[in-house]
């Protein structure tokens, strides 16, 4: 993969001109260089005018003892170009790149609240992700961070109080929604500020499902690190385990056998049918829509039943592994997957019917939450609300991982950029999703479904990153030669989408809030992790 | 005697139930929500999701309690009426599971509200929250008039 090197590379001598810093290879295909903090933004620039799909993937800020090394991992010329600085640990300060690229935002704050590295121009108040009781100046991810007892925590808990105005706006009516609200399956705070029937902005308040995962991958083996991540988020755990095993494989240099690599492809898109299937029946059950939800969850029992026979669960798998997957397919299990998938696949044209002719869902749903293709650029989305904007990005094809690249599928893409488009595109991917399971299935290798790994991993580093039903999923790992990991990092697709809720919001009527919002399939065990 | 027979019978036969995911990865979450559609629906049984904790009757919990949802989720227990039920549904509910140990989480149910049902499993098939939930109604009944209907107990509704 010289030539992303050179591309890249040329790219900067253009810009920097001789004292161009020099690329290099952090894992098969991804690269990184080492600036200093003040060519940053410079450099984010220059990518964003060469290639207009630049987006920001993640920012990682791992703790290298004096100081803090920031990573800005960056989706350009299509590849992962990682962006490492270094900052001091008395004093860490990096300049803000929202200007550039709006959706960083949150990712600096997730920095700033876990790692304690401040983006001078995106400043706030309190926390982010950790409880509102955790003490100031202790950042939990650095290695010598003192963890509070849980029982301080929560002996004294700190109410939100309401903000009294937002900047410039007098006259407003704010509505909390949630925590706990029946719209919202998941604990999180959204407080919509309206004037009249009009929502003029939205404050989220995320970290009500922080669990800590980060850290705690650090302090478990490699193995039992793939049962934490596989709960990180229940929906799309398949992937979460796919791309942890991934960057860890990548570090070792292990190579999972091609039978291995297409059970977990099936494994994976039976994750995608489910999570799918699941939004429609959400979307249903938001819109007051209560047919749809009893129809979909009925289809769905179907892809839950294949799950269970394939895997052994019906939720978290424990299906995939370091080295490959845990359990092979019998001929006749085979032939169960097609017969019930081809009889989901008579059902699809009534969805799609549904979504296309239904005119009480199209009211509600057509035209609301608008996201444009440039908004959606900026903001960084991904997945199916990016592509629903015409945002063409898809890992499977991009960044083929485990079986992908073999097997012939479609991706779709809406311009409608409507909350309609992206529950439209969901049906057109199960569609998709079905034949690549029929296919995979059809062309099975033979051999076997796993290699064994040590259990110690030597010092690197992987960069890794995998479709999700909800958009690609980035994991960074870095292992120190130990049993452990040295530091993990999850980006998830919802954390990346958060944002454009908040932007599509601004503008639309309450009562199209709920539809705006489902049509994202927001996962908040995902994006708090 | 009979009146708290009356009251006890239409407790029994018709649970409302609200749902708070106190911290979970959604694994609980969705089986809980199958529950109520096609293949297992329980509302057959007469159980109700309710948006509400002043209409319910019985808490279900999934997930672990994070430090930031502790004060919500006895703030919701506290505003459920009397008499109230809670079931723990999955690992993390009812021990901390996975998470158990990690800077922001609590751990299980019981140490922030009391708890009478425990469904372990990561996650529990719907099947078994059913049963959870039928076993702690069946609780409901108390030792009078369990298994005392057919004349021996004189005093219970004919």
């Amino acid at each position: 993969m010289a030539s992303v090197e050179e591309k890249i590379q040329v790219h900067l001598n253009d810009q920097l001109g001789g004292d161009a810093p020099q690329v290099q290879p952090i894992a098969k295909g991804k690269v990184f260089i080492q600036v200093e903090p003040s060519l940053l933004k410079g450099i984010v620039k220059g990518l964003i005018e060469k290639d207009e799909l630049t987006g920001l993937i993640a920012i990682t800020g791992v703790d290298l003892g004096d100081t803090i090394e920031v990573m800005h991992h960056l989706r350009t010329m299509e590849t992962i170009f990682t962006i490492r600085t270094l900052v001091s640990k008395e004093n860490p300060e990096l300049e803000t790149i929202i200007d550039l690229l709006p959706g960083a935002n949150l990712h600096e704050k997730e920095v700033t609240d876990l790692m304690g590295v401040k983006f001078t121009g995106n400043l706030f108040d309190g926390h982010f992700l950790l409880s509102e009781a955790w003490p100031k100046d202790n950042f939990p991810l650095r290695k010598d961070a003192e963890i509070p007892s849980i029982d301080d925590l929560i002996k004294n808990p700190v109410v939100i109080d309401e903000p009294e105005s937002i900047p410039g706006e007098e006259k407003y009516l704010n509505i909390t929604i949630g925590p706990q609200h029946p719209a919202l399956l998941e604990p999180e705070r959204f407080q919509l500020h309206v004037e009249g029937e009009i929502v003029i902005g939205v404050t989220p308040r995320l970290g009500y499902v922080h669990r800590a995962v980060e850290k705690a991958c650090e302090s478990r083996t490699y193995m039992q690190d793939v049962y934490l991540v596989e709960r990180i988020c229940g929906i799309c755990n398949a992937c979460h385990v796919t791309t942890f095993c991934q960057s860890v494989e990548n570090i070792l240099g292990t190579e999972v056998p091609a039978r291995g690599r297409y059970l977990r492809t099936i494994a994976a898109e039976l994750n995608r049918i489910h999570s799918h299937m699941l939004l429609f029946g959400h979307a249903g059950l938001e819109i007051g829509f209560q047919t749809l939800f009893q129809y979909t969850w009925r289809d769905r029992e179907a892809v839950m039943d294949l799950i269970e026979i394939l895997t052994g669960n019906r939720v978290n798998m424990a299906y995939i592994t370091l080295g490959g997957v845990r359990r092979d397919v019998t001929d006749t299990l085979k032939d169960r997957i097609r017969t019930d998938l081809a009889k989901l696949e008579q059902r699809m044209p009534f969805y799609k019917n549904l979504y296309e002719n239904e005119l009480s869902l199209r009211a509600r749903l057509k035209g609301v939450g608008i996201i444009s293709r440039e908004d959606a650029l900026k903001l960084c989305v991904v997945g199916p609300v990016a592509r629903a904007s015409g945002v063409k990005i898809d890992v499977r094809k991009d960044d083929p991982y485990a079986a992908y690249d073999e097997i012939p599928f479609n991706i779709v893409t809406y311009n409608d950029c409507d909350s309609l488009a992206r529950l439209k595109i969901r049906v057109d991917e199960i569609y998709e999703s079905i034949h690549i399971i029929d296919y995979a299935l059809e062309h099975l290798p033979d051999g076997p479904i796993r290699v064994r790994v040590p259990r110690s991993v030597p010092a690197g580093e992987a960069v890794s990153r995998v479709e999700a039903p909800r958009g690609e999923l980035f994991y960074y790992v870095k292992a120190n030669g130990t049993q452990s990991p040295e530091r993990v990092k999850v980006r998830t697709p919802t954390f990346a989408n958060i944002l454009s809720f908040v932007h599509m919001a601004k503008g639309i009527n309450v009562a199209d809030v709920p539809p705006a919002f489902v049509s994202l399939d927001p996962c908040f065990s995902c994006t708090d992790r | 005697m009979a009146k708290s027979s009356l009251v006890n019978w239409s407790r029994m036969k018709s649970p409302w139930i609200l749902h708070f995911n106190s911290g979970a990865c959604n694994g609980c979450d969705i089986e809980v929500v199958a529950l109520l559609t096609p293949r297992y629906d329980v509302e057959r049984f007469g159980i109700k999701l309710e948006p509400s904790p002043r209409h319910a009757d019985v808490l279900i919990t999934t997930g672990v309690v994070t430090t930031e949802c502790a004060d919500r989720l006895k703030r919701i227990y506290d505003q459920m009426p009397e008499p109230k039920f809670v079931v723990a549904i999955g690992a993390c509910a009812c021990s901390g599971g996975v998470f158990a140990g990690n800077y922001s989480v609590c751990g299980g149910v019981d140490k922030v509200v009391p708890v009478n049902a425990y469904i372990p499993g990561c996650p529990p098939k719907p099947e078994a929250m059913m049963d959870g939930v039928v076993k702690l109604l069946n609780s409901l009944k108390g030792p009078k008039t369990h298994g005392k209907r057919r004349g021996k107990d004189s005093s219970s509704p004919k």
